[in-house]
């Protein structure tokens, strides 16, 4: 092998990292309108009567939890596969000219898939399905990229120099997938324009309509199946690949165990997809089938946490890195709330707490725990390690970098707080009978009561923003206007003022 | 750093005292519902341990050193150690690998637990408590006990005041509003308001016994005046001449006959809830999730606010 | 055995894919035909009906409403039975939901009616205040799709065999045929009929003027879906 550095090329993580940061300004935007309309219905008419229908909730929210998930998250996670494949493997993309190609038309195309899936929701084109919402043209279009993103990671791994994978393209894999297997499945469907009338009419309706395979409660079987396990490889496997990376690099450190990377990796495989019944507790699915999904949650505990201590003990003996580094820091909060958020989810999973929990704010919360605390704050950090590696110049500011960590971390805060009481407390006014054995409150008690949680989960959600603006200009300071960096970065990343 | 314990300790206090606050303040609360209890305990549960387990690794960041054998590999210049397991960890791991295996095969009644069964066997609890108590409900209590039920199920459509929201149901806080009477008299009514069917003509059935002839347009109007002021005013005439040998000279109604029209009785309530009706206003849903002493109490007390 | 893994990507992939396959053939397919079957008294949707709910899920309502009554003597109180995976037997998509921002609909059309929705939806807080509910203006202009409602019914029948066309047994005894078209043309006819039936009840002359002239709005439909639910 030659002595010189490899010249790795980052021409389509640099434009992954754009979509991360445009798409993630935009379907965070929606969520904090979206907060602030549960808050102030009012803002249901934000753009005015006329484009109501365009802008009220219940067309927005779907545009909120897409715009994160295939939008910012996917990019991110797209992007740094972009970068963390090229080093850990040991190859640069520039040495096949197929594979580039290969890189741009994922890039470009997963580009035209999500602005036609923007187009499609604001027209209320779906199927319903809870992050599956998109209907069959739009799913011809995700397996594509799909497929071109599987083409690029099996291709790199293919030329790779280093024989053996590191921890992070483990997950890389299984990303790659669980997502194609639970995808197709969720979204087997017949389009309508097929059929015939008795009187031999065809092409009848919308050419992009179709009707699901499945009926009912198989439905819902199959769409939990895949929505918890979209959280899954989406939310989990991707991002526990990311700070395998990111957070060992950034600090210099080497990972605390093997043994338990190992352990961790294969017992999150095998344990998380039984886990998927948890959404359906109560619900018209069998009872054992129930069961075994609040039991595999219970088990999921220890395999999640097993990766989060893996972080926390690689920095065994480096408190001062994580004092004098907002980079560290928000890669060890992130562990922190993955944590928060796969010991919540199991307790949540219980029978009797989801018997409260369920349909509730809590839920609402544990979701943000997860994705603001967890998904966020590593996509940001991973980003940030990138930068100055990437445009070789270095951090723009660590002053805004500081201050945009403790903003976004009290806007989690505020976020779980007012989530977790507003949950708990609408679940038991639910249940609640009063002393002559009716129920205690109407329905609509039990939601003027929420108000003010609405309204502090919006002020949380608007620092989160904030704090996202603040990350975005800082990166485009970076890319525009700090001097070029000579030499290849070591660990960690130099920042400016 | 006792610190670090301290901001964790007064974060949990925080939390379950502000949960506390809203849902402890609320009617019903806790109720003594095991339910609530257990989501309470897994909630606190929730902080509890992250807290401290995440405290105690950052204890080993500020106090600790990394050592250890590093493996041969490296990549991108990540090294790794071969540590063993985290003990705690381990025997967590295997723990509830060995807990879920005991629970599904041994622990878990896999013939005997259901979850309708367990809602039969609740619904049998909370009645047969309630029966008993039913017993000693009545006058101003049953108002009471009415109240309630109105608040939970009538008031998305007769509103808070009972008052039909501007027309939007029937104003409940008097007995008739014109419209309906006129509505009523040229339409006939058929819903069963007497518990059983007994229809009511409409017009071409109505002879005023003063003129002889089937009731007017005027006298419609006036009459339908004459009942919605609360059987005053003009038109007593054509009411005793149309109306009376149904609904009694006072329009109190006639049992098996007709009902009151001048004051809301508890059974008419009753066999609204049980039939529902339609008329000038709208269509009144049939109320089969209440049960018979709710509906009682309801009449109750609809028969008291409109006094 | 892991570290020769490791070291052989395709392996490693097959690996993972069992590890991952294998708990949904374990928990989805054992009560596949079973779950699918319809209790008695659960019709296939009329032709309104589905046009209804296509304009329930075009709006997301799902998004802040449930379809589900849990088995909790709270819930059975508020939304009446328990929900039977029976009664599900044709709705594709299911429409559960995973919120209750508001409240559950699956029988909502048995304590709500069709005057009170069209105040409801036309403006929420006029008739419950402080409701935090959109107001849907706009489907009392726009018009449903009948035309995908009925390439959809064919859908359904053809590969489905929902019974269009068929008695399918009722609670007391009786049998309900629920018709659908046998062209286009018809299938609009069919509609109407229902939608007259809705807007005898309704107050807006917009829409009864609508109706009149063979056009149907949403919210002719959507009401139609609401009342089916029971
Ligand atoms: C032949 C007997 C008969 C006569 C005469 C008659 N009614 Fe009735 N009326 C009834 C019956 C029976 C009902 C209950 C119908 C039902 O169950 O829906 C009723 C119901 C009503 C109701 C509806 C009450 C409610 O709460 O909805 C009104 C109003 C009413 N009558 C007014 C009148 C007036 C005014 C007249 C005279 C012009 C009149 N009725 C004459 C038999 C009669
Ligand atoms: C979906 C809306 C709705 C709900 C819920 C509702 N009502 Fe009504 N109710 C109406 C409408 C509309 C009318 C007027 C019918 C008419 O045009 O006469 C009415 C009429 C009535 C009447 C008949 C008045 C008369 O003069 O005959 C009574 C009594 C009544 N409601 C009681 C109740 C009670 C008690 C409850 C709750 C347990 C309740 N309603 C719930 C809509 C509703
Ligand atoms: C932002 C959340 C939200 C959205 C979106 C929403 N609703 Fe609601 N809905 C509510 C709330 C809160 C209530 C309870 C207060 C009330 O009755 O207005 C409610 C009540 C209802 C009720 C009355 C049910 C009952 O038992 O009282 C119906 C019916 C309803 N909504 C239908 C719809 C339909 C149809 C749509 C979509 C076109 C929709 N909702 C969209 C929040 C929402
Ligand atoms: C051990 C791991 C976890 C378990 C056992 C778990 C369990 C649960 C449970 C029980 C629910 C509520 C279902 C309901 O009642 O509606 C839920 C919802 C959810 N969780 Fe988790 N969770 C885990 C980790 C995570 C993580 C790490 C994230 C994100 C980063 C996450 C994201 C979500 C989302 C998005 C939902 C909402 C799904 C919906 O739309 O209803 N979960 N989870
Ligand atoms: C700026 C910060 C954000 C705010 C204010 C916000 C707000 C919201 C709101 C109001 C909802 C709807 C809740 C309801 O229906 O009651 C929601 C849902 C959701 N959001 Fe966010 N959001 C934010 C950021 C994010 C991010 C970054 C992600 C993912 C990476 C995300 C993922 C989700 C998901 C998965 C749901 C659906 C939850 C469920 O169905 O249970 N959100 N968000
Ligand atoms: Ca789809
Ligand atoms: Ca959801
Ligand atoms: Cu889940």
């Amino acid at each position: 092998m030659e002595n010189r550095p490899l010249e790795y090329d980052y021409t389509i993580a640099k434009m992954f990292m754009l979509t991360t940061i445009v798409l993630g300004i935009v379907g965070m935007l929606i969520g904090v309108i979206l907060a602030f309309q549960l808050a102030f219905p009012g803002l249901n008419l934000i753009l005015g009567d006329s484009l109501a229908e365009y802008t009220n909730f219940s067309r927005l929210r779907p545009l909120h939890t897409d715009a994160v998930i295939f939008g910012f998250t996917l990019s991110g996670v797209f992007a740094t596969w972009y970068y963390v494949g090229q080093r850990v493997l040991k190859v640069s993309m520039a040495e096949s000219k197929l594979l580039m190609t290969l890189g741009k038309l994922h890039f470009w195309l997963y580009i035209v898939v999500v602005a036609a899936a923007v187009f499609s929701l604001f027209a209320g084109v779906t199927t319903s399905k809870e992050y599956a919402e998109f209907e069959w043209p739009i799913d011809v279009g995700v397996v594509v990229v799909w497929v071109l993103f599987g083409m690029s990671m099996f291709g790199l791994i293919g030329i790779r120099r280093e024989k053996s994978l590191y921890i992070s393209v483990w997950y890389y894999i299984a990303t790659f997938l669980g997502i194609a297997m639970l995808y197709l499945f969720n979204n087997m469907e017949i389009p309508t324009m097929f059929a015939t009338s008795p009187a031999g009419e065809s092409g009848i309706g919308a050419w992009y309509h179709s009707v699901s395979m499945y009926a009912g409660t198989n439905d819902a079987l199959v769409q939990w199946w895949y929505g918890h396990n979209a959280v899954a490889f989406g939310f989990t496997v991707p991002i526990v690949g990311m700070i395998y990376y990111f957070l060992p690099k950034e600090s210099g450190q080497a990972i605390y165990s093997y043994k338990l990377s190992l352990l961790s990796f294969w017992g999150l495989m095998f344990v998380y997809l039984w886990a998927g019944g948890h959404h359906l507790l109560y619900s018209t699915v069998p009872d054992w089938v129930q069961t075994m999904a609040s039991i595999f949650s219970i088990v999921l505990i220890l395999p999640s946490w097993g990766s989060a201590i893996n972080m926390l003990l690689t920095m065994k003996g480096e408190w001062q890195q994580v004092a004098s580094s907002p980079l560290i820091k928000f890669m060890i909060l992130a562990s922190t709330f993955y944590m928060f958020s796969t010991l919540e989810g199991p307790i949540q999973a219980i029978k009797s707490v989801n018997a409260i929990a369920h349909f509730t704010d809590w839920i609402v919360g544990h979701v943000h725990d997860g994705v603001l605390g967890w998904v966020g704050f590593m996509i940001m950090a991973s980003l940030y390690h990138m930068a100055p590696r990437v445009f070789k110049r270095e951090i723009y500011s660590k002053a805004i970098m500081t201050a945009q960590f403790w903003i976004q971390t009290l806007g989690v805060v505020l976020y779980f707080t007012s989530m977790w009481i507003a949950g708990i407390t609408q679940g038991m006014m639910w249940r609640a009978h009063d002393e002559f054995g009716n129920l205690a409150y109407s329905f609509i008690d039990t939601v003027t009561v929420l108000h003010p949680y609405y309204a502090i989960r919006g002020i949380g959600g608007l620092l989160y923003l904030v704090g996202f603006l603040m990350f975005a200009y800082n990166i485009y300071k970076t890319m525009s206007s700090r001097p070029i960096e000579e030499r290849e970065l070591q660990s960690a990343s130099p920042m400016g003022a | 750093m006792n610190k670090l314990y301290i901001g964790g300790a007064i974060f949990i206090a925080l939390m379950v005292v502000l949960t506390y606050l809203s849902v402890g303040t609320s009617k019903g609360g806790f109720n003594g519902d095991i339910v609530n209890m257990l989501a309470i305990a897994g909630a606190i549960a929730l902080v509890t341990i992250t807290v401290f387990v995440v405290i105690k690794y950052v204890r080993q960041m500020q106090q600790d050193n990394a050592t250890g054998e590093l493996a041969n590999e490296s990549w991108d210049g990540i090294g790794e150690y071969k540590n063993s397991l985290p003990t705690g960890w381990a025997v967590m791991f295997l723990l509830t690998m060995v807990w879920g295996m005991w629970y599904w095969t041994i622990g878990y009644p896999v013939n005997a637990y259901s979850q309708i069964g367990e809602y039969n066997e609740d619904t049998a609890v909370h009645n047969a408590k309630f029966e008993v108590k039913y017993k000693d409900i009545t006058g101003d209590r049953l108002v009471e006990m009415g109240e309630s039920v109105f608040l939970a199920e009538c008031k998305v459509c007769h509103g808070i005041n009972a008052d039909g929201i501007d027309g939007k149901a029937a104003n409940l806080n008097h007995r008739l509003d014109a419209a309906s009477v006129k509505h009523v008299i040229e339409n006939g009514s058929n819903y069963q308001l007497l518990g059983s069917e007994m229809p009511m003509p409409d017009r071409n059935g109505l002879f005023n016994n003063n003129t002889g002839a089937l009731i007017t347009d005027a006298e419609i109007e006036v009459v339908s005046h004459f009942v919605a002021n609360g059987m005053s005013g003009e038109g007593a005439d054509i009411f005793i001449g149309a109306c009376s040998a149904c609904h009694g000279e006072d329009g109190k109604g006639m049992e098996y006959v007709a009902p009151n029209l001048a004051s809301f009785t508890p059974a008419l309530v009753v066999n609204v809830l049980n039939h529902g009706k339609k008329g000038i206003i709208g269509v009144m849903p049939k109320f089969d999730r209440l049960n018979d002493k709710q509906k009682e109490a309801v009449g109750a007390y609809i028969t008291d606010i409109s006094k | 055995m892991f570290h020769w893994l490791e070291k052989h990507p395709f392996f490693f992939a097959v690996g993972v894919f069992i590890a991952i396959a294998f708990a949904g053939l374990v928990e989805i397919l054992p009560n596949f035909a079973h779950s699918s079957r319809p209790v008695i008294g659960t019709a296939p949707y009329s032709t309104l009906e589905l046009a209804g709910r296509h304009v329930y899920i075009k709006n997301s309502c799902n998004a802040c409403h449930s379809q589900l009554v849990r088995p909790f003597k709270s819930e059975t109180d508020r939304y009446g039975h328990y929900s039977l995976s029976g009664e599900y037997a044709y709705d594709r998509p299911f429409l559960w939901g995973s919120k209750r921002t508001g409240p559950d609909l699956m029988r909502v059309g048995n304590y709500r009616t069709t005057d009170w929705h069209e105040n409801h939806m036309k403006d929420p807080k006029s008739v419950v205040p402080g409701s935090i509910m959109p107001a849907y203006t706009w489907l009392f202009t726009n018009s449903a799709d009948i035309d995908t409602t009925y390439a959809e019914q064919l859908t359904v029948a053809k590969h489905f065999s929902v019974p269009y066309n068929q008695d399918v047994p009722m609670k007391d005894g009786s049998v309900k045929n629920v018709k659908m078209a046998q062209s286009l043309a018809e299938a609009h006819e069919i509609a109407l009929e229902e939608a007259k039936l809705v807007t005898a009840d309704m107050k807006d002359q917009d829409v009864k003027d609508a109706v009149n002239r063979g056009e149907i709005p949403e919210i002719v439909a959507l009401i139609a879906y609401l009342n089916s639910l029971k």
